[in-house]
């Protein structure tokens, strides 16, 4: 029964896939602290939605409004953290030397990424 | 109150200049950031109080890092054809990415906040920050760091990959999304829907794949 759920106000439907998403969090972060798995438990959270999906445990159009809704202001959500860089201002000349190790993190890791999967994608005509 | 809605109309307002102007580099958080951060030192703020205003955005952040989970399972399709070239392409990338950003600032002998900061800025910045409470960084320079990243990536990448000849969409979407996460995929989408689809990949793989290594180095 797909179809029950695009009955719902479209609000109604974010406030489902919201439970469902924040259910997945605190599942994740139980998990995470009665194992004592040095994982965050949104990572977790995450890995058991996308397992969860795969079995068709949840479907997809449950929470397809709430999660396209987060992912879609994801840039906004911490910004609260970033604005805490006004705290390492301090740090002076030492943020050229830290934006140099990001750039040869960046050159090295998607060159490698780059070349390796190039060698390796199988040409099947250009999938649209 | 107000910190909150300074926060948002930032936000909305460099989402407003982005459209306008088109580019990736003009980027919302970067512009939120630095309006937000430099009122806070104008009117000399402490961060916690900020902090504590901002709670109800903040609260949303785990949940959205699990929907991360949504688009890796809409392209499962583009993934399960091409996997040899995603996954293995995808995660050597990120692996040497946060190799360098491990190694490169113990080399230098950057302060140990730095070190463990840098070394999570391959993962997207919802994650950082998560992670930063695992390898003890500062939580609000992991996750600036891997905004930079981000940033930086979008900017340079893209004519490094074509200097290198990788021209095929799949490859170049692995590797800006391997290291360059979400603003390295607002870069590839600019590319093509393929590039954009591979990049999605590369960033959520990469989230997976930094916390494994944060894991086993802890």
């Amino acid at each position: 029964m797909p179809s029950q759920t695009a009955a719902l106000p479209p609000p109604v439907r974010v406030v489902l896939g919201l439970g469902i998403l924040v259910g997945f969090t605190a599942l994740g972060e139980m998990l995470v602290r009665l194992l004592h798995w040095p994982f965050p438990g949104s990572v977790v959270g995450m890995a058991l939605l996308w397992a969860a999906l795969s079995l068709r445990w949840v479907r997809l159009h449950w929470i397809e409004p709430a999660a396209d809704g987060l992912l879609g202001i994801l840039g906004l959500l911490f910004v609260p953290a970033t604005v805490g860089a006004v705290q390492f201002l301090g740090a002076g000349a030492e943020w050229g030397l830290w934006l140099l190790v990001l750039l040869a993190g960046l050159l090295l890791g998607a060159g490698v990424a780059g070349l390796l999967a190039a060698r390796l994608v199988r040409e099947e005509g250009g999938p649209r | 109150m107000i910190w909150l809605a300074l926060t948002l109309l930032a936000f909305a307002l460099g989402v407003v200049l982005q459209l306008r102007f088109r580019s990736p580099l003009l980027n919302p958080t970067l512009l939120a950031t630095v309006l937000v951060g430099g009122l806070l030192l104008l009117t000399q703020t402490p961060y916690e109080t900020y902090m504590q205003a901002t709670q109800p955005v903040s609260a949303f952040l785990a949940p959205a890092v699990v929907a991360l989970a949504v688009p890796l399972y809409r392209l499962r399709a583009l993934l399960a054809r091409q996997w040899r070239a995603l996954l293995l392409g995808g995660v050597a990338g990120t692996l040497v990415g946060v190799g360098v950003d491990t190694g490169l600032p113990r080399v230098l002998g950057l302060s140990l906040d730095a070190q463990r900061a840098l070394s999570t800025a391959p993962a997207t910045s919802p994650v950082a920050l998560q992670l930063a409470h695992i390898t003890q960084a500062p939580a609000a320079l992991a996750a600036t760091l891997a905004v930079l990243s981000g940033l930086l990536g979008a900017l340079v990448l893209p004519a490094f990959l074509t200097l290198l000849g990788v021209r095929h969409p799949l490859a170049r979407g692995i590797a800006l999304g391997a290291v360059a996460h979400g603003i390295g995929t607002a870069r590839a989408r600019e590319e093509g829907n393929l590039t954009g689809a591979a990049s999605s990949i590369g960033m959520g793989l990469a989230a997976l794949l930094v916390t494994l290594v944060v894991a086993v180095r802890s």
